[in-house]
């Protein structure tokens, strides 16, 4: 699987590299850059550990017949036809060393962009490009391995020892509608309006407690209110975790879910139309169906449906609990916000078919990337998502509380088709 | 052909993406130049994911299974986009 990936990753980069080599060489810097680009970036694939370096230099051999000997004697190629060669006669008698000076000299003078700390084999391909133009055909040789860097000379670059493993949340942070709802949450005003929330964890929140203390909190809610919940989707044993401590509030928080709000209005109206899209409503018994709009994935949803969370809507699926109240969804908000950024696990697909029925979603990807466990696994199909898990925590339940058979949620946990309740994964869950 | 930005975000694209930032950063490369290269590597990757990629993956809840292998992560982020929209 990891050779696939890896050699379907070669293969993308020799691909968009022959594709845009006539750019480089028509209008751009040349293809000298190029190949530059091409190193850094296999380079750094090698680093994140999705390439193979075996894949890796064998694709490269494909265009690079020959090794560092090529390299060296290719060095002096331009030099033969022009000056150096003809002049001294001393050439042969010290062949290496002196041949290898006169190319060293014009480097500091013109090689300036291609100074880039790859690694020294850099150095002989510029060199090289120097003269190049009055090159014999011996220069076609060495071009392909220029910029290349060798992978036995990583460690010399600086960046490549900076370099942090790869975080597939960088892009995220920067996404237009993370920021939007970041910023959104930093606002004085989302500060005020977090007070009355019993059972809004948020992390930031504790501060502004203690800052403002306009309401104060004598229900008990209010105790809840410095954890951090961390929701997951799940199959193994790890329902969902929670930071600080979390068994000695347990009880409290699952009552708290309980006692009736006596402490202020309970919506939070920015936080719904700010970082709950309608998708999270998960109480509607309706079937909607994502395929028709050419609506963006559900997470692009920013500020979709204000999503007023219907009380009533909770009390239809679950008589014998007391409805909750929205802020459950806060609980979501606290996933996207907080959690989920540092999520490493990523997805990136196109889907076919997104449908869901009550607290079941179905998903037909394909064509993605997924970045799980740090390893890169592509495919070109994905069926039958399950989110249940949000559905849990708005019925209130806590995880612990559902048996192993089925950690996610009781209530819906009766509603999951028998085909994938049988199918596969019983040794998980 | 009509592509997604998406796949930027993978590990291939980031690397590449930094690359291009490296090498914009330096002088070496011109902004409109590495946007190219960008732009090309989109059409790559989604060929390539459609051409060379014939796995099947299922997910259950947080279950990950293809053929050879499974993974189990606690929280997984999906990032999809409409395939319908690249067909228009």
């Amino acid at each position: 699987m990891a050779t696939s990936t890896s050699s379907v990753y070669v293969s993308v980069i020799e691909d968009v590299v022959s594709k845009v080599r006539d750019e480089f060489i028509n209008n751009g810097p040349g293809e000298d850059v190029l190949k530059e680009l091409q190193g850094i970036w296999e380079t750094k694939m090698m680093q994140a550990g999705v390439v193979n370096n075996p894949i890796e230099r064998s694709g490269a051999a494909k265009t690079t017949p020959g090794g560092p000997i090529t390299a060296v004697h290719d060095l002096n190629v331009p030099y033969e036809g022009t000056e150096e060669y003809e002049t001294p006669t001393a050439d042969m008698l010290f062949p290496p060393t002196p041949l290898q000076t006169p190319i060293q000299t014009p480097l500091p003078g013109t090689a300036d962009i291609y100074n880039i700390p790859t690694g020294p084999t850099d150095y002989p391909a510029s060199g090289n490009d120097n003269g190049g133009s009055t090159g014999g055909p011996g220069v076609g040789n060495a071009e392909p391995k220029s910029g290349r860097p060798s992978p036995y000379m990583q460690p010399p670059s600086p960046w490549m020892s900076q370099r942090t493993p790869l975080d597939v949340n960088i892009a995220y942070v920067e996404g237009r509608d993370e920021v939007d709802r970041g910023t959104s949450h930093q606002s004085p005003t989302q500060d005020f309006f977090t007070m009355p929330s019993g059972k809004r964890k948020r992390e930031e929140l504790p501060p502004q407690y203690q800052a403002s203390g306009f309401v104060p909190q004598q229900d008990g809610a209010g105790d809840t209110t410095p954890e951090v919940f961390e929701i997951e989707i799940i199959g193994g044993s790890t329902s969902y975790g929670r930071r600080g401590n979390s068994e000695m509030l347990e009880p409290v928080l699952r009552s708290s879910s309980k006692i009736p709000q006596l402490d202020g209005p309970i919506p939070d109206p920015y936080d719904d139309v700010l970082s709950t899209p309608n998708i999270y409503n998960y109480q509607g018994v309706y079937n909607e169906d994502y395929n028709i709009a050419n609506t963006p994935a559900p997470n692009d949803l920013p500020a979709s449906t204000p999503a007023i969370p219907a009380p009533d809507d909770v009390g239809e699926d679950d008589d014998d609990e007391p409805p909750l109240n929205e802020n459950d969804d806060d609980d979501l908000d606290d996933v996207d916000q907080g959690e989920e950024l540092n999520t490493q696990h990523l997805v990136l697909a196109q889907f076919d078919k997104v449908t869901r029925t009550k607290s079941r979603w179905k998903c037909t990807l394909k064509d993605g990337i997924m970045h799980i466990n740090n390893k890169d696994i592509l495919f070109n199909k994905v069926f039958l998502l399950k989110f249940c898990q949000i559905y849990c925590r708005q019925q209130g339940n806590s995880i612990s509380d559902l048996p192993k058979k089925y950690p996610f949620c009781q209530s819906c946990g009766g509603g999951w088709p028998k085909t994938s309740r049988s199918r596969g994964v019983s040794g998980v869950w | 052909m009509a592509t997604f930005e998406l796949y930027r975000r993978s590990t291939i694209g980031m690397c590449l993406t930094e690359t291009l930032d490296e090498m914009v950063q330096s002088g070496t490369l011109s902004p409109e130049l590495a946007i190219q290269v960008l732009v090309q590597f989109d059409k790559s990757m989604t060929e390539a994911l459609e051409t060379q990629v014939k796995s099947k993956v299922t997910i259950k809840d947080a279950l990950f299974k293809n053929e050879d292998s499974q993974e189990n992560v606690g929280r997984v982020k999906i990032v999809a986009c409409d395939s319908k929209l690249l067909t228009q």
